[in-house]
């Protein structure tokens, strides 16, 4: 569906997007997982037709990305970080409008706008302004927006970013279902939970290259170890904490106050040794695995 | 900056979708539909306000004044330069400030240009919808104008013309301010440096030959100057071979302004 060789976005002398090469499959759902300033957006905006590419090839559904972004507009939906929602018109006629953007009659697009709304769980507001709206309601409108014109892929950038976290899971649990219909799903976060949650195939993106690929399940195992130790200094402990875990040979990274150290099966007798702190293990997770790549939290600026 | 712009090589001859304009418009007859009363009182008010000042009261002060076959009344002389004034601050005031807000506030550019709608039809939607408020304003203003009887000639009719290149024409413009803007504050000058003294200056309120002689060739160059030249002809039927001089200016003007709006929201927003 989605196929990106040697993808290069520059802004003037910096290099947002370093030569990515990625390739997504009809009905999958990718993932872009990596902090702020990795790229992703730009790899986003690339893939929905709205930045020129700076060198390389980008495919989509068998579309020339870099020659005809219009085309490929017709054919995806975009959920962008902000939401763009008219307020001057109905939340209804943000939809209906947007459905004739894509070449639906009005009638056609009267009632896609009515099944989207159904979905979202929006119904109701139909009527309403979409300043009227909750963040996590503005959010599903954005989403039905991008369903619209029944799009063979559906791109988006950040989707739960800024929610509370009953809207999160209440757009994870949408979107899974989406998924199930056979969309093709590419989208952007920085959020391990929601990369673990929804997309079948992820890369790890930092700094606008791609560190690592894979599922989920095969990125924990090959990146993350067996088990992940968290070792909390006690009060005034710190120094002392990192100079004994400095003899041990374990990988570990300081992220906050706590140290997370990189443990396999012989690990637990040795950490437990360690006076002064607090020693608990947990399984390894996306996080681990963006560690083990950069030496840095997801969540570091 | 990048030659590349792949926007622009999609929008040549073959890539125009005259849907994406219509939706644009629509998008925005939807908007104003929703608060038409607000709206259209606006549209009417001002104006109605200025030109019966002009007709109950300076009108009166000031005796006639000497236009190509013979003097008119003040008010008669001043109507249909009002009537086209209040076309381009309606074009301009939505093409710029309007544009702007969606632009930049609302983002709504942004989601426009995600679906399958090109720059140059967002561009020129925008203007088709500044210059069909200014055929609403001239119609409200002119039918008030013929209703108080200082409209001379049936000609008058060829003024909702006039009014509606003129929006396209200032709605051109102000999508141009729009699309360089850095804030709101720099785009009130949009409204100060140009909206007012073209106003006031474009032969609208006085005829250009009572100007000192050095700055009449300045307002002869004005914009305004000549839909209004055509609208008071039209209005008092005194028609005449040199006003497609002003037809011919009008009509390029309306055609030059938007695709340059065109390529500068693309430098600001296709990047």
């Amino acid at each position: 569906m989605v196929r990106a060789t040697g993808l290069v976005k520059k802004f003037g002398d910096f290099i947002a997007v370093d030569g990515i090469s990625f390739a997504v499959q009809r009905g999958e759902t990718f993932g872009m997982l990596g902090p702020n300033g990795a790229g992703k957006t730009s790899t986003l905006r690339m893939m929905s037709g709205l930045s020129p590419v700076t060198s390389g090839q980008l495919e989509i559904d068998g579309i020339d990305a870099t020659a005809n972004p219009r085309s490929i507009r017709d054919v995806i939906g975009v959920v962008s970080q902000h939401d763009g929602l008219d307020p001057d018109i109905s939340v209804r006629d943000n939809l209906t409008i947007y459905g004739f953007y894509f070449g639906l009659d009005r009638k056609m697009a009267a009632r896609r706008a009515d099944e989207v709304l159904g979905f979202f769980d929006l119904r109701s507001r139909g009527g309403d302004s979409v300043d009227d709206l909750s963040g996590g309601m503005r959010r599903r409108l954005t989403i039905a927006r991008a369903f619209v014109s029944r799009p063979r892929l559906v791109v988006l950038d950040e989707p739960t970013t800024g929610l509370d976290p009953s809207s999160r899971n209440r757009v994870w649990e949408q979107l899974a279902v989406l998924k199930n219909s056979g969309v093709t799903v590419v989208m952007s976060t920085h959020y391990m939970e929601e990369a673990t949650i929804l997309c079948d195939r992820l890369v790890i993106m930092d700094e606008g290259r791609i560190l690592g690929a894979g599922t989920p399940e095969e990125l924990i195992r090959e990146r993350a170890g067996a088990d992940v130790a968290q070792v909390r200094p006690e009060a005034g402990q710190r120094d002392s904490v990192h100079h004994q875990l400095k003899e041990t040979d374990y990988e570990f990274a300081e992220i906050g106050a706590i140290f997370t150290v990189r443990a396999s099966n012989g690990t637990r007798a040795d950490l437990t040794k360690i006076s002064g702190a607090r020693v608990s293990f947990r399984p390894p997770n996306l996080e681990d695995v963006f560690l083990s790549l950069t030496g840095r939290g997801l969540r570091d600026e | 900056m990048n030659e590349s712009l792949a926007e622009h090589r999609t929008t040549g001859k073959v890539d125009f979708r005259m849907r994406g304009v219509v939706g644009v418009w629509l998008r925005h007859y939807t908007a104003f539909k929703g608060g038409w009363m607000v709206e259209m009182t606006g549209i009417i008010l001002e104006p109605v306000f200025i030109l019966a000042a002009v007709a109950f009261g300076i009108g009166k002060l000031v005796g006639d004044v000497e236009i190509r076959d013979g003097g008119v009344g003040y008010a008669v002389f001043v109507a249909p330069g009002i009537v086209v004034g209040n076309a381009m601050w309606h074009a301009l005031f939505e093409c710029s400030w309007g544009a702007y807000r969606r632009l930049q506030t609302n983002r709504i550019y942004d989601s426009i240009l995600a679906a399958p709608v090109s720059m140059r039809e967002l561009a020129l939607g925008e203007v088709a919808w500044g210059a069909t408020r200014a055929l609403m304003t001239t119609a409200a203003v002119l039918a008030f104008a013929t209703v108080m009887g200082l409209v001379e000639s049936p000609w008058a009719v060829g003024i909702l013309g006039i009014g509606l290149l003129t929006g396209f024409m200032f709605g051109g413009f102000g999508l141009i301010a729009a699309a360089v803007a850095p804030s709101t504050h720099m785009l009130t000058l949009v409204f100060t440096m140009v909206g007012t003294p073209l106003f006031f200056f474009s032969g609208t309120f006085f005829p250009i030959s009572t100007l000192p002689s050095w700055v009449q060739p300045i307002a002869w160059a004005l914009p305004l100057t000549h839909p209004v030249r055509i609208a008071r002809a039209l209005s008092t039927g005194d028609l005449h071979m040199g006003l497609l001089w002003s037809l011919l200016y009008l009509i390029v003007a309306a055609l030059v302004f938007y695709p340059i709006a065109t390529r500068l929201l693309r430098r600001r927003l296709l990047v």
